[in-house]
């Protein structure tokens, strides 16, 4: 396995969101919304995971125009396993559940 | 739309504005993350969320400074989080300590000097290089002690300040105002210093003190001294010869009126121990006065004048000789007694050691005089009585003398010792604090221009930053820790009873601080510095006009 830190509850959350689709970029709003997660809490996350390579980025031109580009994010092909495993792991110490298991 | 929604709609244009403001100042090494986090604010669903959004990017654009300031004084001065001074990779001369340290450095330092001890220990050291005259906030000091004073009907507090002040008009109300709170002062009339141009005592004031204090020789003393200031103050400046200014003085009856009867007076009080009790119960209520105020009043008490009080014994001296060759010898003999007795007041009263001293040299005088008009026939045992009394005298004086001469030279020479240290490390200090200054802020300011600086300019910078500050810092720890005696000299004077030991102490104390600045300052440094001045400049000629011969004769040699 690659790079193995401590993750907190909420960049789980985060892993949790962008594994759903793994090869779909998203934007930072739309993590936001999935998560709940608010801005400020959200972008020191994939800042975080973006510095250790775990995050893919890119920018998108904006459709309207005037508007400045948007930034898009997902999870790179090592990450995404390194991810499942690090949630999987949380799991099973009863860190963290999934948001649809918690409903 | 309604009130509410066109209210939030503006707070969420606030909102958006101050975010975008957050990007345009966001720290260059991860702007772009600002830039992301901005671009969604235009997709938010409603203006409550606009606002939340908002206000998330605007606390990650406060950490963001918060980190970006803390990476950039991890590094050493001069250098940006992009790279060095040089750009990212050059490979340019910086210094070796991040601006942490140096900041650290430079703030415990600054917390040593700002403590009282350290405050003291400045304020003193700095009075040292002025040759302890009061300077501009010393008065403001003494004006704000003497408004509180006024304020708080503080009799005591308001004497000490117009004891102390340099300003005869101030000096003059506050001692008036002292006086009319509590008259026990009175006697302040008579101790303020006259300084700085040595003017005589006001009439009405002496007038006063004689009624408030008959039977004291001192008043009578400052009036006769009054007296011949004015005349003879330029006799006194040329330092004129003493048979000339015995028979100046002699020819002013009223003059001679005033020794006279300040000469039978039976006490003799300059007010000296009084001035100094005042000043240690001012000081000791008043922690924060600089020790220079304190002491400046002290050492500017107005005595009598010594030469007028040893003028007229040897005046009288004179004339009980003329008395004696006439052979009146009762006429003699009382008009030495009268000396002898008005020497040994002075000797007996609580006054400062060259008051007492001089009082004990009249009565000797007049006992040497007092032998000669005994070594006749038939008055034998009034020559052994009186070579009994010369005896005690000459013992007084050589113990007194020998006592001043002992301490003065363990102590004086200690003191001496760590004022060389004191004065030393707060030099050092001083150089050390603007070197460090000066390197930190010219690397600081004008990176660019030391990456087009030679070398030795760029190292002597970097050489100033890295170790300038941590010079300061041992610096001022052993300029501190030298100026310990010191400090303890002046707790002794404040918690001492009156004593002359303490008052010497504290004058040796105060005077091996001074020898140094006045060494410096004075005709032997000028010399000293212009010598080595000349002596190096020459030094460098030399070299510049060997290096011009060598490079001729090279150039002669291997033409190009």
């Amino acid at each position: 396995m690659g790079v193995r830190i401590r993750l907190s509850k909420q960049t789980l959350q985060v892993l949790d969101a962008l594994l759903t689709r793994p090869g779909q970029w998203l934007h930072g709003y739309s993590l936001s919304q999935s998560t709940g997660i608010p801005s400020g809490t959200l972008y020191p996350i994939l800042m975080r995971l973006d510095k250790l390579h775990w995050l893919e980025t890119r920018w998108e031109e904006a459709k309207t125009p005037g508007r400045p580009p948007r930034h898009l994010y997902r999870l790179s092909g090592t990450a995404r396993e390194w991810a499942r495993d690090e949630i999987r792991a949380a799991q099973e110490r009863r860190f963290w559940k999934p948001a649809e298991h918690e409903a | 739309m309604s009130m509410a929604n066109e209210e939030s709609s503006v707070t969420a244009r606030l909102a958006r504005w101050a975010l975008w403001c957050a990007v345009r100042h966001w720290p260059e090494e991860n702007r772009a993350w600002g830039l992301a986090l901005a671009a969604e604010v235009d997709e938010t669903a409603s203006a409550f969320e606009t606002v939340r959004w908002s206000l998330g990017g605007i606390m990650l654009f406060t950490r963001s400074v918060i980190s970006s300031a803390w990476a950039w004084m991890k590094l050493p001065a001069g250098s940006s989080l992009s790279g060095g001074a040089n750009g990212p990779d050059s490979p340019s001369l910086l210094p070796k300590r991040s601006r942490v340290f140096t900041a650290v450095v430079l703030a415990a330092a600054a917390v040593l000097l700002i403590l009282p001890e350290g405050r003291e220990a400045i304020r003193t050291v700095r009075s040292s290089w002025r040759g302890y005259e009061l300077s501009g906030s010393d008065e403001r000091m003494l004006d704000e002690l003497a408004a509180r004073a006024e304020k708080e009907k503080d009799a005591g507090t308001l004497a000490f300040a117009a004891l102390s002040t340099l300003d005869r008009t101030r000096g003059a109300a506050w001692t008036d105002r002292a006086v009319a709170l509590d008259p026990q002062f009175i006697w302040v009339y008579g101790a303020r210093n006259h300084g700085p141009k040595m003017d005589p005592p006001k009439k009405e004031w002496l007038v006063r003190l004689q009624a408030a204090d008959p039977g004291n020789a001192v008043p009578d003393l400052l009036e006769a001294d009054a007296l011949a200031q004015p005349r003879f103050a330029t006799f006194y400046d040329d330092g004129g010869k003493n048979e000339e200014r015995r028979r100046l003085l002699a020819s002013d009856p009223m003059w001679m009126a005033l020794m006279e009867r300040a000469s039978r007076a039976p006490r003799y009080d300059s007010y000296f121990q009084r001035h100094y009790q005042l000043a240690q119960t001012v000081w000791n209520r008043e922690r924060n006065l600089p020790p220079t105020i304190v002491l400046y009043g002290i050492w500017q008490h107005a005595l009598p004048n010594l030469l007028n009080i040893r003028t007229y014994s040897e005046i009288e001296i004179a004339a009980a000789r003329k008395a004696r060759e006439a052979g009146d010898t009762k006429r003699a003999e009382g008009l030495l007694g009268d000396v002898d007795a008005f020497g040994m007041r002075m000797a007996d009263a609580n006054g400062p050691e060259i008051e007492k001293l001089i009082g004990l040299a009249i009565a000797r005088n007049a006992n040497k005089e007092m032998a000669k008009l005994f070594q006749v026939p038939g008055k034998t045992e009034d020559a052994g009585r009186v070579a009994k009394r010369l005896e005690q005298i000459e013992g007084r004086v050589q113990e007194a003398r020998l006592a001043l001469n002992l301490s003065r030279n363990a102590r004086a020479k200690a003191f001496r010792t760590e004022a060389v240290f004191v004065q030393g490390f707060g030099t050092l200090s001083v150089l050390a604090g603007f070197a460090a200054l000066s390197g930190v802020l010219l690397l600081e300011l004008w990176p660019g221009r030391f990456r087009n600086a030679t070398t030795i300019w760029r190292r002597a910078v970097c050489w100033a930053a890295d170790y300038a500050p941590a010079t300061l810092l041992l610096g001022c720890g052993i300029f501190l820790v030298s100026f310990l005696p010191f400090q303890s000299a002046f707790e002794e004077y404040r918690k001492s009873n009156f004593l002359l030991g303490d008052e010497q102490m504290l004058t040796d104390a105060m005077w091996s601080l001074f020898e140094i600045p006045s060494h410096v300052a004075g005709v032997d440094g000028a010399v000293e510095i212009w010598t080595f001045v000349t002596i190096a400049l020459s030094v460098l000629l030399l070299l510049v006009l060997v290096r011009g011969f060598y490079r001729t004769r090279h150039a002669v040699v291997n033409p190009a």
